[in-house]
């Protein structure tokens, strides 16, 4: 799959940057480069009626001065976490999925960003490394873009397969809703990359995920990066519970399974649809006659809203059952949930951050 | 409604909104229902002197139920459910209390027949009146609380070997609110 783009903002002073050479190569003629010495100024949309979609289809190539290595910003003391690392290399998504956080997340910042010294961040990645080398930490570029979005034109998985292979206790998890696997396929990640997917029903898809690769072709890409070496593992995040949306997780798990093995899933993950208001608003807006944004969501103790608990711990309990019966031994673990939550929903507390983050890095 | 028809309405919207101090936003969304939804949700706000809080859920209430189920605003308020909360009998605020709650209700089905069948588990128990069980708030979490109030130590007693004797059902409602049997069955419906 690819995206359309309206243009590309480079930063003056990073115009001969490999990536922003890079860029240029292998972007369509057709399509404008500017350089100049505020980008993310000049791509901010003006007089447009929906900004943070025409940010969207804006490419900006800049340096990034804050550190590009931290903790996932969904973590909590509140929550059971997963220990997760998160390598900011890029922000914004060219997908446009309605329950996005995104939307809330950078409102204000309403373009495709890609960070032009990105390579500084394995400096960062190694004092981690020698920081604690009794452990084994899962580091993913997913949270604030989509890993692959934009693969094609970056090339950025190359660089980072290049680093990631030569690091015992580092695990890299490339986070996609698309199939823009190509770069993937011609390198050897020697056991130390996972690619994982969001996996949605067909409804969910059809409704919600705009812009993204189906749900088919997400498995099948992940039988294909399985078969080329990496591991594999499914965020099932959003959860969301519409009317038949028993049936339709049901029937999203077996088409996974007719596709892999049990024993091929590295781990899988569970997360509820959860919203600030503030993010509702937002969403609501601009996706008013989207129906999974029209659930039974109630305010949680935290402030989002949330489908009311036992509807949503019935549907948790459903997919992991349903893994279970089939076979499935990988971890599991939710997202922005409780440990009591947890207890619930597999039968047993969970780890620790720091043990599940090291178990999950080893899947 | 003719044009000016339409205008004088949404003079009186703009001017109940002044009047009660309603936010912008959900001026805003009220404004951008159509003509027939504006003028119902106008009249049923002056029927039942409708207090800020009450319009501010109502018109969020409304505005998703359209939306989920392709409806006008106007169609949701002529339902026979709602017009049988508009035509009773009681004073303007319990009839505006109970408007907001049958909105509630229809925009929560789900949540509204879980919540009815933990109350009614709850029923069963046959508890000493010094104990009560409550649910959470809108089912948003998974936690029960039970309440004993108590002048002595017999009371005291009294209602910790009624809650143990009741342990089984107990256990029953905690797993109710865990989602054992939240299956879609319900869900499905609406």
């Amino acid at each position: 799959m690819s995206f359309e783009l309206d243009s590309v903002m480079v930063e003056e002073s990073e115009r001969h940057c490999a990536l922003a050479e890079q860029v240029a190569s292998a972007l369509a003629p057709s399509i404008p480069i500017i350089y100049t010495a505020d980008a993310r100024g000049a791509a901010r949309p003006e007089n447009v009626a929906d900004p943070f979609a025409a940010g969207k289809r804006r490419l900006v190539i800049a340096r990034r001065n804050s550190p590009f290595l931290m903790g996932c910003p969904a973590g909590s003391a509140r929550f059971a976490c997963c220990g997760y690392l998160v390598l900011i290399l890029a922000s914004n998504c060219p997908m446009d999925c309605s329950y996005c956080f995104l939307q809330e997340f950078v409102a204000d910042n309403p373009a495709f960003q890609v960070y032009s010294n990105y390579a500084d961040s394995f400096e960062e990645l190694d004092r981690l490394i020698h920081s604690a080398p009794e452990r084994h930490f899962r580091v993913g570029t997913g949270e604030l873009a989509d890993s692959l979005a934009f693969d094609t034109l970056t090339r950025l998985s190359c660089d980072l397969i290049e680093f990631f292979q030569t690091r015992e206790n580092l695990t890299l998890e490339l986070k996609t809703k698309t199939d823009e696997i190509d770069n993937l396929l011609k390198l050897d990640p020697r056991g130390r990359v996972l690619v994982s997917w969001t996996l949605s029903p067909d409804a969910v898809w059809r409704s919600s995920e705009h812009r993204t690769a189906a749900p088919s072709a997400r498995i099948t890409a992940a039988r294909a990066v399985l078969d080329a070496g990496y591991k594999v593992a499914f965020h099932f995040d959003p959860v969301i519970a519409y009317p038949g949306a028993d049936r339709d997780y049901t029937r999203l798990i077996d088409d996974l399974l007719d596709i892999l093995a049990p024993h091929e899933i590295a781990f899988f993950s569970l997360g509820g649809l959860r919203m600030t208001p503030t993010l509702k608003s937002a969403a609501r807006r601009r996706f008013p006659s989207d129906p999974m944004l029209l659930g039974e969501e109630v305010a949680a103790s935290d402030g989002r809203l949330r489908t009311f608990t036992p509807r949503r711990l019935a549907l948790y309990r459903l997919i992991a059952d349903k893994f279970a019966r089939a076979g499935v031994k990988a971890p599991a673990y939710l997202c922005m949930e409780p440990a009591s939550i947890h207890e619930r929903v597999f039968g047993s507390a969970p780890p620790r951050s720091a043990l599940l983050g090291n178990r999950l890095a080893s899947a | 409604m003719s044009v000016s028809a339409s205008a004088e309405c949404d003079s009186a919207i703009r001017a109940l909104a002044a009047e009660r101090h309603l936010p912008e936003s959900h001026l805003a969304r009220w404004l951008a229902f159509d003509t027939a939804s504006r003028a119902a949700l106008l009249d049923v706000a002056r029927r039942l002197r409708m207090r800020t809080g009450q319009l501010v859920a109502s018109i969020d209430l409304l505005d998703e139920i359209a939306a989920r189920d392709k409806l006008t605003v106007a169609a949701i308020l002529s339902e026979n459910q709602i017009r049988r909360v508009l035509m009773r009998g009681g004073s303007t605020p319990d009839r505006s209390r109970a408007l907001v709650e049958e909105l509630r209700a229809r925009r929560f089905p789900t949540l509204r027949a879980a919540t009815a069948r933990l109350n009614a588990e709850i029923a069963t128990l046959d508890l000493p009146r010094s104990v009560t069980m409550l649910l959470p708030r809108n089912l948003a979490s998974d936690v029960l609380t039970i309440q004993i109030r108590t002048a002595g130590i017999e009371d005291f007693e009294r209602a910790m070997r009624a809650l143990a004797g009741k342990r089984d059902a107990i256990a029953r409602i905690i797993a109710l609110l865990g989602g054992d049997d939240c299956t879609s069955g319900g869900n499905d419906e609406f």
